[in-house]
């Protein structure tokens, strides 16, 4: 792996609430889920630059675009 | 990374020295492509001329691992090659994000997906026998899975991995590496799931392949 560097990170109430509870659902560390949001957000940037487009499949099998900032 | 392992010599049963590493680059797919695929599609021709079971021919004769060149730079995938001698004898490659556990006790958490795993093929008995050739050397896939659990630990997924196994390979994973069978995915080419468990992990470090 890679060397690891430290920073450190302020987060809301809220937002730690909603870490906290991501974290006991996937049985991940914050920082754990913290580095799967960097990829997933890595991983769908680098999908749409290259043309690729995001949806959701509801339970109807309706397809909604999703709109990435 | 890179980290002196041990693999095995089919002949002789003696340990090799090998390295492991995750630093893969370009150059690796393309000695893939240039080295083992005509030797993959060589062993397919003589199976298919001498009336092989459809089941038993390789269907992987038409990866190309150079195809992945763009996913080199993408922190969701992780890439490991073994060489022994500066030779290229086995490729994985390791998707960390946006897969989770299917035997019930693992459900929604998250796990290492082993998208692609590729043994140089002149290590393949199955591959070298037709062209009346030994294998080389053995345990290079077991190596790969290793690496592969260990970058689950280190994901904090505990050890959970996961992958699609071909027709050819399930016993390997399920009896050799010891995973679950959880089922044929109808979305996968009626592939076979096979799983570890963060237990079933901890054993195949400790204990070794069966």
């Amino acid at each position: 792996m890679n060397t690891k560097r430290t920073m450190t990170l302020n987060l809301t109430h809220q937002e730690m609430r909603v870490l906290e509870e991501l974290s006991n659902q996937k049985d991940l560390s914050k920082t754990a889920i913290l580095r799967q949001a960097l990829r997933l957000y890595q991983l769908v940037e680098v999908k749409l630059s290259e043309g690729g487009k995001l949806f959701f499949e509801d339970q109807k099998k309706e397809k909604a675009e999703l709109m990435v900032l | 990374m890179r980290a002196p392992i041990q693999i095995v010599k089919w002949a002789t049963k003696e340990l090799v020295e090998a390295e492991l590493f995750d630093e893969v680059t370009i150059e690796h797919f393309l000695e893939a492509q240039k080295e083992w695929r005509p030797v993959v599609i060589a062993a397919a021709r003589q199976m298919v001329q001498a009336g092989a079971n459809r089941e038993s021919i390789p269907r992987h004769w038409h990866w190309d691992w150079s195809s992945k060149e763009a996913d080199l730079r993408i922190l969701a995938f992780s890439f490991f090659g073994i060489t022994v001698q500066d030779k290229l004898q086995g490729l994985m490659k390791l998707e960390t994000v946006g897969w989770s556990g299917r035997i019930a006790s693992q459900k929604g958490k998250p796990l290492a997906y082993v998208d692609y795993l590729e043994t140089a093929p002149w290590n393949i008995k199955l591959l070298m026998q037709p062209l009346g050739r030994s294998p080389e050397f053995r345990a290079i896939g077991t190596r790969l899975i290793e690496a592969g659990v260990r970058r689950s630990l280190e994901e904090g997924f505990k050890g959970r991995l996961a992958l699609h196994s071909l027709s050819g390979s399930e016993r390997f994973y399920l009896d050799v590496c010891g995973m679950t069978a959880v089922g044929r995915d109808p979305a996968k080419q009626d592939l076979l799931w096979c799983e570890f468990t963060p237990g079933q992990a901890e054993k195949f470090l400790n204990e070794g392949a069966a």
